[in-house]
């Protein structure tokens, strides 16, 4: 699905959230605004003028602040939030972790909860059948998996969510700060899969704050400030310039 | 993205739509024998109550009035149940669709398709109504899938419509509500169009559920194939909501992730 080899390309993407200078949490009060011509935004600039591109088999860290556009860039990047201007080529499968346990019932046991989690990735049952001991396995979650996961601690629900979205090889995975969450064993058994994927031929996109794990997992990285590309190249420069700036700052 | 990618997509996420339907379901009859009867049971009790309420107080003379006021308020409560429950299924799943790129039209799609299983298990208590007051199932009733599929499509275009509106304002259902209300009563369900003065009788002409429910309704209660003209009205009907849903839907949900 890929053209010439690329798997992301954006090209002056910008993303604007309205927010409303009055809040008009109502459809009355919309329609009053709306017929006195009184509607007035205020608007948010979360990403400006952003161009880059990812090569397929290649690993792209984000580094930058906090509020510094980072999720809502992997927000386009997952085809969820749409540009407000430019254009954001995605180009074959996405599997996005964007937020951990995001698609899970707590009510539902570890085992159903793989399967809705699967199918709301756009994987059928027939392909949940095939994997689903393997994604058990991944997960060693071992008999917690047909216990509800409102008893699962934090790290639990992290190896459930990676366990499903790592079970298929996307074009594309992207990754926001929800490796840190994990124990030592699952995050480097998490950073084999990836190891995997790369050789072969998958894409990964990684926000995270711990810097270290751009270097290991990245080969290139993206310095991202209000809203804006500061600066793109390989990864432990980036990081080398990121983590002095952030000393000075 | 195109409507062919649209429709693509929905297609791939299909046994996601059967696993959003089958929770419905179950949830709809968690306490299965008396959720089950209950979903009988409560047109039932309706029908009592209006056939009491109008053949005896207000008189209006109607053979087999319990049939049709039970043929009408099935298809009402699955069209306005289905319309309620599309906005608080997307409601629902608001935060979800921010952190996923799901196609959203599948939870509203999941919903009306529940309401259709709903309605089907529903028309098991009718047609005992039916046996039990000597009213004849004529062969017509085979052209039900007709007016049932139609029936849906217009609440999918109808839930299409309204379920972002749900997400981005808090009153939408609130309102939406109290639409259904005075639409319910511009539509002759518990009451025949004769009762209706001669001056008034337009307003329910143009009502656009008319039709979409008198199709429904001929097969069972009149024990024919409705007639042509009613059909096509309906079909023109069904197809404009379902255009207007689906545009109305592609503007305003690519706005849901904004706001959540």
């Amino acid at each position: 699905m890929s053209r010439d080899g690329v798997a992301v390309r954006l090209e002056g993407v910008e993303l604007c959230y309205r927010l409303a200078k009055q809040r008009i949490p109502s459809l009355k009060e919309y329609a009053i605004h709306w017929m006195k011509g009184s509607l007035a935004y205020e608007k948010l600039w979360a990403l400006r003028d952003v161009s880059f591109t990812v090569e397929v088999g290649d690993s792209l860290g984000i580094v930058g602040r906090n509020g510094a556009g980072k999720s809502t860039l992997l927000k386009v990047i997952s085809r969820v939030l749409q540009p407000t201007r430019g254009n954001a080529k995605i180009y074959g499968s996405v599997a996005p972790i964007l937020e951990l346990g995001a698609g899970f019932d707590a009510e539902l046991t570890g085992e159903e909860n793989i399967y809705l989690n699967a199918l709301l990735l756009g994987h059928t049952r027939r392909e949940v059948d095939a994997r689903r001991e393997e994604i058990v396995a991944f997960s060693g979650l071992g008999d917690f998996i047909r216990t509800p996961i409102r008893n699962y601690s934090s790290g639990m629900v992290a190896r459930l969510g990676f366990s499903v979205a790592m079970a298929w090889i996307p074009d594309i995975l992207v990754l926001d700060e929800v490796l840190t969450v994990g124990d030592e064993q699952f995050v480097r058994q998490c950073e084999r899969r990836m190891e995997e994927f790369l050789a072969q031929g998958a894409t990964i996109v990684l926000v995270t704050h711990d810097v270290d794990a751009v270097r290991k997992v990245c080969r290139r990285a993206l310095w991202l400030d209000e809203g804006r590309i500061r600066a793109e190249g390989p990864a432990d420069d980036i990081v080398d310039r990121y983590l002095e700036f952030s000393g000075s700052a | 993205m195109g409507n062919e990618r649209a429709m693509s997509q929905l297609f791939r996420y299909r046994d996601l739509v059967w696993a959003l339907v089958a929770r419905d379901l179950k949830v709809r009859y968690r306490r299965s024998t008396i959720g089950f009867l209950w979903t009988m049971l409560q047109p039932l009790l309706t029908m009592l109550v209006l056939t009491i309420v109008f053949s005896a107080l207000f008189r209006f003379k109607l053979e087999h009035y319990p049939v049709y006021a039970l043929a009408g308020i099935m298809f009402w409560n699955f069209f306005s149940q289905s319309i309620t429950a599309s906005m608080n299924s997307l409601k629902g799943n608001a935060s979800l669709v921010s952190k996923l790129p799901v196609p959203k039209a599948v939870f509203p799609l999941a919903t009306v398709i529940a309401g259709v299983i709903n309605l089907l298990l529903a028309l098991v208590p009718l047609f005992v109504i039916l046996l039990v007051t000597g009213q004849p199932i004529r062969p017509a009733v085979l052209f039900l899938p007709v007016p049932i599929l139609l029936a849906a499509l217009f609440t999918l275009g109808a839930g299409l419509a309204l379920s972002p509106l749900a997400v981005l304002f808090y009153d939408t259902i609130e309102m939406v509500e109290v639409l259904l209300t005075m639409l319910m009563y511009l539509t002759p369900i518990f009451y025949p169009m004769t009762i209706v003065p001669e001056h008034y009788r337009w307003i329910v002409r143009f009502n656009p559920m008319r039709s979409v429910l008198e199709i429904f309704r001929d097969p069972i209660y009149f024990g024919k194939i409705p007639p042509i003209t009613h059909l096509t009205v309906a079909t023109v009907v069904t197809v404009i909501a379902l255009l207007v849903g689906v545009v109305a839907f592609r503007r305003s949900s690519a706005r849901i992730p904004f706001y959540v």
